[in-house]
């Protein structure tokens, strides 16, 4: 059955690709485009959509809690909620959409214009060449983004509480200083560490198995599928590994 | 059917096997037998164009020669090493496959140049990759192999801004970039208006005389056979219909290779 | 500057094509058995991902939340907040995020590639608008999936919610279902389906007009997916902001 055979060639490619990634270090340039372009490219777009994303916890959050009285847990909620699951999250699966769906459409492209026999012809392993630079890259950014999202998201969350919605600001950050730790960050960078990893196998795994003969249409398809499988995938391990930390 | 074609210019033929030899190659996707039974031999220095209608077994054979693909069965000897024996997982055997590939050139059918460097960046690769030169003589190599096929103004452009006939003539560049013993050219006229895929065929003339090195091209453009080949042969329906030396293929004449030639729609090749 | 007056004067030629989009969609001819078949095939694409995207979050929502509420004392309040957060917040953004990735990622990926292979200009050669052939029925479709996937997200969620909160979190379940139903309003269901059917309408735009609108060759199909994607979820995550500003502000 296809989906099967497709589940086997992925474990094989993942347990190739996690050979490759600790026995070789890629070339140095090529490590740094990856990184700049997966991080830096990604990070406008994060900021964005954290503030709003913090704003909107702020706001959603207090009108639920308002119709029960507890409008007075904003700061922890916010706190709690966000820096362990909701920006975490929204970056990996934001960023990872983005960071994905680029590596898989230049593999898919380059698989499909002949550039990645070119290598093999060349002698070159391409798997090392383009694949483990590229598993490095995304990585070491997403947790360093997820951090990132972190100290944007609950600033924005303190913001919206205090101007949209003319909270007490000192019981909110007293809130957020009692409940939120310093390993509560640092689980949110561990969780972009799983997840980083595994939008970088399974876009690259899309990308590289596309079909030659496919052409254009199986770069689209190719970046199709790395977005939605990297979408989902971000959410359900998320739950597995909050389960694991926090359950 | 064994052509004795002697180069005309430097270097002079050297002894030992041919640059290629298959013995009894088959291959087939699912009950599609691209490749039956297919032996021949090409000597070193020779000019070896293979001819057959589209989607046939040309492609595979080209890469079952430098190990992209694996046959069902047969060997395929290059330089007298089994590449079709060889088991990329094991370390030793992937060693000598890239050893073996060094040796080749490439030309790929729309060039598969890197879209991501330039055109000078593209033709270093290889060197960079596979020889110890410094970057200055990488300069000069890349310098004089951009000149050779008529691109040399174009270094510093990249793929995307090239027309089709340009990309070709860099990725020639490449492929001829370390100086290979064997070039293979996947239909390289295919794309090319008449004066392009002409000035292409005089380029492996004059990379021929010049250089020395044994080609390999897979084509369906007979007037590009008539022109460069010392040895043509036909693959129709996965079998290897006629080879040899081109004077005595032309005057054989299969009638496959006569409905080709004639562009005649009656005869041995049916339109799938 | 000129990429800000770049990016205006793509949203100015997005306004015209959703111009031309709507009078297209409320004139004849129409191509309806296109548009079932892709609300078909949307909806069997789309319902998977949906489901495993949405599901988790309902899960988080209770074991993050029983730890909260547990520190007041207000455990049972667990399921009032579960409830509003799934049906007014993340069941429709979530549905829609997912819609956009799945949907709005592959019609893009489909109009580029016959963008790219000439099949428009084929279309238009047999006097077939390809604006009410191919980015018509997508909008329909996507308006039309991205609700209904949202019912069933809301269910789900709450589902979820419910198994992390009580078999798991040890919630007694006749006060996490009483609380649940207590505070959810009819109008929490009907703003959610909105912002989907908002949400799906977006969708299709922008995946029409950037595979429409792709350039030339087979890596440009991969960017304008993914640039709907992209922008897409931005809108969704905006959009959302300011709608729940309002209903705030509306006492909603």
């Amino acid at each position: 059955m296809g989906l099967i055979s497709k589940l086997i060639e992925f474990v094989r490619f993942t347990l190739l690709a996690l050979r490759l990634q600790f026995t070789t270090l890629p070339p140095r340039d090529i490590l740094v485009t990856q990184t700049v372009d997966a991080g830096w490219g990604s990070l406008g777009l994060l900021t964005m959509l954290t503030i709003f994303a913090g704003l909107n916890l702020s706001v959603q959050s207090y009108g639920s809690f308002e119709r029960f009285g507890g409008q007075d847990l904003l700061g922890m909620f916010a706190g709690i909620g966000g820096v362990r699951e909701l920006y975490p999250v929204m970056a990996a699966v934001v960023c990872g959409a983005r960071i994905g769906a680029n590596l898989a459409a230049s593999l898919a492209n380059m698989k499909i214009s002949e550039q990645i026999e070119a290598l093999e012809v060349m002698a070159i392993d391409p798997m090392r060449h383009l694949v483990a630079p590229r598993l490095w890259a995304v990585t070491l950014s997403l947790p360093l983004l997820c951090g990132y999202a972190d100290v944007i998201g609950l600033g924005a969350s303190y913001v919206g509480a205090v101007w949209q919605l003319g909270l007490d600001g000192g019981s909110f950050i007293t809130q957020v200083k009692e409940q939120v730790q310093l390993s509560d960050l640092l689980t949110g960078m561990f969780k972009g560490l799983v997840m980083g990893w595994l939008i970088a196998v399974i876009s690259c795994f899309h990308g590289y198995t596309v079909a030659k003969r496919d052409g254009a249409e199986g770069v689209g398809i190719a970046t199709n599928l790395a977005i939605v499988h990297g979408a989902v995938m971000c959410i359900v391990v998320n739950l597995l590994l909050s389960w694991m930390i926090y359950g | 059917m064994n052509p004795q074609a002697q180069p005309a210019g430097p270097p002079a033929v050297e002894l030992g096997p041919p640059a290629v030899e298959l013995v009894d190659v088959s291959k087939s996707f699912g009950t599609n037998k691209v490749l039956d039974r297919v032996s021949l031999t090409v000597d070193r220095g020779s000019i070896m164009v293979m001819l057959g209608p589209s989607g046939t077994g040309k492609s595979v054979l080209l890469r079952c020669l430098v190990g992209l693909l694996k046959p069902d069965s047969g060997k395929v000897l290059v330089f007298g090493e089994d590449v079709a024996a060889l088991d990329e997982g094991r370390r030793r055997d992937r060693d000598k496959l890239f050893a073996i590939r060094r040796r080749f050139g490439m030309l790929f059918q729309d060039g598969a140049l890197f879209d991501d460097m330039s055109v000078f960046d593209n033709v270093a690769f290889p060197m960079r990759l596979h020889t110890k030169l410094s970057e200055e003589q990488i300069r000069e190599k890349v310098s004089d192999r951009l000149t050779r096929v008529g691109v040399a103004h174009s270094e510093r452009k990249f793929p995307s801004e090239l027309s089709g006939g340009m990309r070709k003539r860099v990725a020639f560049a490449r492929a001829i970039a370390i100086d290979p013993d064997i070039v293979l050219c996947d239909e390289p006229s295919s794309g090319l208006d008449p004066v392009m895929s002409a000035t292409l065929d005089e380029l492996i003339l004059e990379l021929h005389r010049t250089l020395g090195m044994t080609f390999i091209i897979i084509s369906h453009d007979t007037a590009e056979a008539r022109k460069v080949a010392d040895t043509i042969g036909m693959l129709a329906n996965g079998r290897l219909v006629t080879y040899g030396k081109a004077e005595q293929v032309f005057a054989d004449n299969h009638p496959a290779l006569a409905q080709f030639f004639t562009r005649a729609t009656q005869g041995p090749i049916k339109v799938v | 500057m000129t990429r800000l007056l770049r990016f205006l004067e793509t949203i100015g030629a997005l306004f015209v094509f959703a111009g031309g989009v709507a009078r297209a969609t409320f004139t004849a001819p129409h191509y309806w058995a296109e548009t079932l078949r892709l609300i078909n095939v949307l909806v069997l694409r789309c319902i998977i991902p949906v489901s495993l995207a949405v599901a988790p979050v309902g899960a988080v929502i209770s074991l993050q939340g029983i730890m909260i509420f547990k520190l007041f004392g207000a455990e049972r309040m667990l399921s009032s907040f579960l409830g509003t957060a799934i049906f007014r917040e993340y069941s429709p953004a979530l549905a829609s995020v997912m819609v956009a990735a799945q949907a709005g990622s592959s019609i893009a990926a489909r109009i580029g590639t016959m963008k790219v292979r000439g099949q428009i200009d084929a279309l238009a050669v047999m006097s077939v608008d390809p604006v009410r052939y191919v980015v018509v029925p997508g909008v329909i479709a996507c308006v039309f999936v991205a609700p209904l996937l949202s019912i069933l997200t809301n269910l789900l969620g709450v589902f979820s919610g419910w198994v992390f909160a009580v078999p798991i979190g040890g919630i007694d379940h006749g006060a996490f279902m009483e609380n649940l139903t207590a505070q959810i309003t009819p109008a929490d269901l009907w703003i959610g389906l909105g912002k989907c059917a908002v949400f799906g309408l977006g969708v299709g735009l922008i995946a029409g007009y950037l595979g429409l609108n792709v350039g030339r060759g087979a890596a440009d199909v991969g960017k304008a997916a993914n640039d709907t994607v992209v922008s897409t979820i931005v809108l969704i995550l905006l959009v959302d902001y300011a709608v729940s500003m309002v209903l705030l502000g509306a006492g909603l």
